[in-house]
């Protein structure tokens, strides 16, 4: 997003604007002296010159909620959308945090629309109000009299009018703070901003090349680094011969770091040269040595078999056990799903100028939380918050890799600069990112569940064999929400099904890689096995699939309507020919989807693939329908990257693949027609980010049966283990 | 040092020979339009034209390219109003938007070879080029676009 601050140059104050989760905190004019833009803690301001400045308090990295939330705000501010500056917010300031999150500012879980959502209309609600009772002051009329036109109040009666700029600068008191309720909010109906697709205001700078991401910024003076890690998690240098890396022109110094050696130089090729030229001996002691994960899963595998581990209750209702003991019939499988690395097309990057007194700095980098990126800077420096300048860059791509509680790229660029004195820029390399990645977890999941003797469900135990995300990524949270794991069990709750015996749980086990959160969560994977063992239930219950679901739907009406949609839409029923469609229903925290895959196979090569693609999503209010069927085309895409491709691997510690020739994402042959219908709902807005992704395993893994009569239950679904299936 | 043509302005560069383009482009001259993405001619994200060629800079030597046009997202004819800038917003392409220039770079090289392209043309051209962000069937209506329009 551009940063760019406009002088202040009209005369006279302009009204700002503290908003915490409950709305309006404070309100106040300024001076005119103010040039900086937004006051220190002012999250809306309104000038002399109807420009309105409204902080962005997420992080962009693609998912399009730095135009969404102003726009939340900006609609029931009644204000012209064409005089709306964003601004990023670049502080750990918490009295805007997101409520999801306990005020923490953190970009994650489909959250920046549904968090804030309240708190952004209620801001505007009460500023618009507030601008009302100054011109029903001014004009000396009730201000119920008063209505509002794109940043203007307006008093029909005697037709007069006046911008917000102009009621921003009149002298005198402000009123007190509105009180605003249910009732006072615009009518749906009415909206001229929210589901009438206003377009991204960042697009136009990410058409043209113009965009500023970390990688890109360029300081005066600054340095570059390359970063050598220890190729194990946990080893440390124990000798160190930096001679022929200082021997590479331009290379000035080497840095020791906790976990490896950045190679510092005046150019980037030099400090990639230098890196490479480092001849260092590791120490080989460290326990991740023992990290296989064809071993680690088969050990989870054994885990989820083994009814003396204990696990978590994620969900339970009822009583699962008992009611799948006196069924008629219990049917039971278990599904497998390897490590899978985020991809984002920007390498890890970061800038840092840490000041000569090694206590303050500015830095200048993409994560998804302000506060833990501030939290990273302080710890490393030592420093307090008022030492350190944010810059909180757009990202290129992110999708839960930049969420960690210690940023190390951040870290790296820090100890490099104060080792330097001058500002340093850390690029990663592909293969630095690959190999030093933090992935989704791998995991073992067994599903139980009774028929009755007419076919109908009779219990559900899902069992989740698989580490704590969160403990390892951030400890802090984990003391907090432990021993409940959103990140690694997500999607197992099942509840859009009318499922009276349920348990999910979480058999927490032994970490065995660098984890993070990731696209989907937890229901990237549990979802996958929970629909596809949906099929496999149907079909013993000699059940249509789409039939079997329909009946588990209870009073649930508007997933009950995606199904009917989706199966409309795909003609399901058709027979299997050369292709075959497979069914899934699944969701990512309040809002839902349902998928249909059309999926060929080629019993040769066992490459499978997906030539058409029908969904239907329900995320409650939508904000920009186009940005929503945008979000969900690539939630699919990155469902179906992972589900047919995607698979890290672990050897004695170290990562296996490289970079995108053994890592391989879903390129533009590979995409399906995709035909997507959003099915917009009274509720509040519920996350459209990730709701795309979870049901695409499952829907191909369905299709697949359907297509050869053999099951897929090992994600991702190669080749290899396509043949093997089909032998 | 080396001499080149880059967005139409003759530079020399003081940089190694073996020095990529990329880097020549991106941290030399400040073009940063153009993208790292992997190093190795797999993303595409460093798509630049090379003497009217479509090509990897990241796997691009600089001496290779002496004397050579090279053009970066930053020199396409039409500054904002070329018809492939226009396309993509128009079609709302971009998420991240890291991709992209080399996305449009790939597309320009693409159309000025074949301004009438098939869809499957496109689709076989475009994946050279990755976009985790899954903005492929954007991509290729853009495109659509852009050959409609030009």
């Amino acid at each position: 997003m551009a940063l760019t601050r406009r002088a202040f140059m009209a005369s006279g104050a302009a009204l700002t604007f503290v908003v915490g989760s409950g709305g309006i905190l404070q309100a106040a004019t300024s001076d005119g002296e103010e040039t900086q833009g937004l006051a220190a803690n002012a999250w809306v301001r309104i000038d002399p010159d109807n420009t309105i400045t409204i902080v962005f308090p997420s992080t962009e990295m693609g998912q399009g909620s730095s135009s969404a939330l102003p726009l939340i705000l900006a609609e029931e501010l009644d204000a012209d959308w064409d005089l709306v500056r964003i601004e990023q917010l670049n502080r750990d300031d918490r009295t805007f945090g997101n409520p999801i999150f306990g005020g923490v500012l953190y970009t994650a879980g489909s959250t920046g629309v549904y968090g804030y959502f309240d708190s952004l209309r209620m801001a505007g609600a009460q500023a618009r109000r507030l601008l009302m009772e100054r011109a029903a002051t001014e004009w000396s009329v009730p201000s119920d009299s008063l209505t509002t036109e794109p940043s203007h109040v307006v008093h029909t009666a005697s037709g007069r009018r006046m911008s917000y700029g102009a009621l921003a600068a009149l002298p005198g008191p402000l009123p007190a703070i509105p009180e605003v309720f249910e009732a006072d909010f615009k009518a749906r109906a009415d909206y001229r901003l929210i589901g009438k697709d206003v377009p991204r205001r960042d697009v136009p700078a990410k058409s043209s090349g113009r965009e500023s991401y970390a990688i890109d910024v360029q300081v005066p003076d600054m340095l570059y680094a390359a970063v050598l890690r220890s190729p194990v998690e946990g080893e440390t240098p124990l000798e160190i011969d930096d001679s022929a890396a200082l021997a590479v022109p331009d290379v000035l110094q080497t840095v020791e770091l906790p976990d490896g050696i950045a190679v510092v130089a005046e150019r980037l090729e030099a400090a990639f040269t230098g890196k490479d030229s480092l001849d260092v001996t590791w120490s080989e002691t460290a326990p991740a040595r023992a990290f296989n994960s064809t071993a680690d899963l088969a050990d989870y595998a054994a885990a989820a078999d083994d009814p003396a581990r204990e696990g978590v209750a994620w969900r339970s209702v009822g009583d699962a056990a008992a009611a799948i003991e006196t069924a008629d019939r219990v049917i039971s499988a278990d599904y497998l799903s390897d490590y899978a690395y985020h991809a984002q097309i920007e390498p890890m990057a970061a800038v840092a100028a840490v000041e000569a007194d090694g206590r303050g700095a500015e830095v200048w980098v993409g994560s998804q939380t302000q506060s833990w990126t501030m939290r990273t800077v302080t710890e490393v420096l030592q420093t307090t918050p008022d030492r350190v300048r944010l810059h909180m860059m757009t990202m290129g791509g992110s999708f839960g890799r930049r969420t960690a509680l210690t940023q190390e790229y951040l870290r790296d660029a820090l100890l490099a600069s104060k080792a330097t004195g001058r500002p340093v820029k850390v690029v990663w390399s592909r293969e630095d990112d690959v190999k030093h990645g933090a992935f989704r977890p791998a995991a073992a999941q067994k599903l139980r569940a009774g028929l009755t003797a007419e076919g109908r469900l009779s219990g559900w135990h899902h069992r989740i064999a698989t580490p704590s995300v969160i403990a390892y990524f951030n400890p802090l949270r984990w003391e907090q929400v432990a021993p409940k794991d959103i990140i690694s069990v997500r999607g197992s709750e099942s509840k859009f099904y009318a499922i009276d015996d349920l348990l999910a749980e979480h058999v927490i086990t032994e970490r065995r890689a660098r984890l993070a959160p990731w696209r989907g969560i937890g229901a990237s994977y549990t979802s996958f096995a929970a629909e596809a063992f949906m099929d496999e239930l149907a079909e013993a219950a000699g059940k249509d699939a789409l039939a079997f679901r329909l009946d588990l739907m209870g009073d649930n009406m508007r997933g009950r309507q995606l199904l009917q949609t989706v199966a409309e839409r795909a003609g399901w029923g058709r027979p299997a020919g050369d292709t075959a469609l497979g069914l899934s229903f699944a969701g990512y925290g309040d809002s839902m989807a349902a998928g249909i895959a059309e999926v060929a196979v080629d019993r040769d090569s066992g490459r499978t693939t997906v030539q058409r693609f029908w969904a239907a999503v329900d995320a409650g209010l939508i904000i920009s329908p186009d940005n929503a069927l945008a979000q969900i085309e690539g939630g699919i895409v990155f469902g179906l990257s992972s589900s047919l491709k995607e698979s890290i691997t672990i050897q004695n510690g170290e990562v296996v693949q490289n970079n995108f020739y053994d890592y391989e994402v879903l390129r533009a042959d590979e995409v399906p027609e995709m035909d997507i219908r959003l099915q917009v709902s009274d509720g509040p807005p519920t996350g459209i980010g990730e709701v795309g992704t979870p049901m695409v395993a499952a829907a191909v893994a369905n299709a697949f049966y359907a297509l050869t009569g053999r099951r897929l239950r090992h994600l991702p679904f190669t080749p290899e283990r396509v043949i093997a299936a089909l032998a | 040092m080396t001499d080149l043509v880059v967005n139409g302005e003759s530079v020399t560069v003081d940089a190694a020979p073996d020095t990529a383009l990329l880097w020549v482009l991106r941290e030399h001259l400040g073009l940063t339009g153009t993208k790292f993405g992997c190093g190795a001619g797999m993303c595409g994200a460093c798509t630049v034209h090379v003497d009217g060629q479509p090509t990897f800079a990241c796997l691009t030597p600089l001496d290779a390219v002496a004397g050579s046009a090279v053009t970066t997202i930053e020199g396409l004819p039409g500054a904002e109003d070329h018809p492939l800038k226009r396309a993509w917003v128009a079609e709302q392409v971009p998420q991240c938007g890291y991709c992209q220039s080399g996305q449009i770079m790939r597309a320009a090289a693409l159309l000025e070879e074949n301004p009438s392209p098939q869809r499957q043309e496109i689709v076989a051209a475009m994946s050279s080029n990755l976009c985790r962000c899954g903005t492929y069937k954007r991509i290729v209506k853009a495109v659509q676009r852009a050959a409609t329009e030009a």
